[in-house]
């Protein structure tokens, strides 16, 4: 029974954080926290389009600029499919210099911003979930 | 409608025309507000309206204030072994 109630408390992590890293704060919305989620959703998406406004979608390169690639992946599985449309026609998206710059520094830190984000909607599941199965004595007694 | 779509579509597609003057370290101050916010939102036990704008002000205001410090120490240990 107890490995039961782990192996689901493991799974309903498993899927805060895959919701989390799909939709910056559908972690957070998933554990009742709306605010948060609303507050994490925008932000981490404003950060992100300002990123890719100044230096256009061509600062997302999984080819040239794989160390900055694996930061803007945390973002949402949607930068994977813009980094296969721009590593599929690199000349037409080339981006150099300050722009590229300025907006590879935007689309990363929105990128870890959300990871800190997911750790931290998992950690929230976590203490939740222990706090059910280990539930205090007055609230088991009556 | 479609004109307006393509525009907003194309503005993401080339990238803007950014010097190195220094109204460009005005970029940083979103960057700055972001990460205040985010680290504020995980931090904080309860969030109301009034308490979580002063937080991050104070932390958004306070990574400018050291990031200024340690420019202008910077400058200064420069100037120093240069001149």
């Amino acid at each position: 029974m107890a490995q039961r109630s782990e192996a689901n408390n493991v799974g309903f992590l498993m899927v805060i954080a895959i919701l989390a890293w799909a939709v910056p704060g559908a972690g957070h919305y998933m554990l009742k926290e709306k605010k948060r989620s609303i507050i994490i959703f925008v932000t981490i998406v404003i950060v992100f389009l300002i990123g890719l406004y100044v230096g256009s979608i061509g600062v997302i390169n999984p080819i040239d600029s794989k160390a900055w690639y694996l930061a803007q992946i945390m973002n949402s599985p949607i930068v994977a499919a813009l980094g296969h449309l721009t590593s599929s026609a690199p000349e037409k998206y080339r981006v150099f210099g300050r722009p590229n710059e300025i907006g590879q520094y935007y689309t990363s830190i929105a990128g870890l911003l959300n990871l800190l984000c997911i750790i931290n909607a998992v950690y929230l599941g976590h203490l939740r979930g222990s706090n059910l199965e280990h539930p205090t004595p007055s609230k088991t007694e009556g | 409608m479609s004109l307006m779509v393509s525009f907003v579509m194309a503005s993401f597609v080339a990238p803007e025309n950014i010097g190195t003057n220094p109204q460009s370290m005005l970029l940083l101050l979103p960057l700055v507000v972001a990460i205040a916010v985010i680290y504020k939102v995980t931090k904080m036990p309860k969030i109301t309206a009034v308490s979580f704008i002063k937080e991050v002000v104070v932390l958004s205001g306070s990574i400018v204030i050291f990031i200024a410090i340690i420019a202008i120490a910077l400058f200064a240990f420069t100037w120093l072994i240069t001149e």
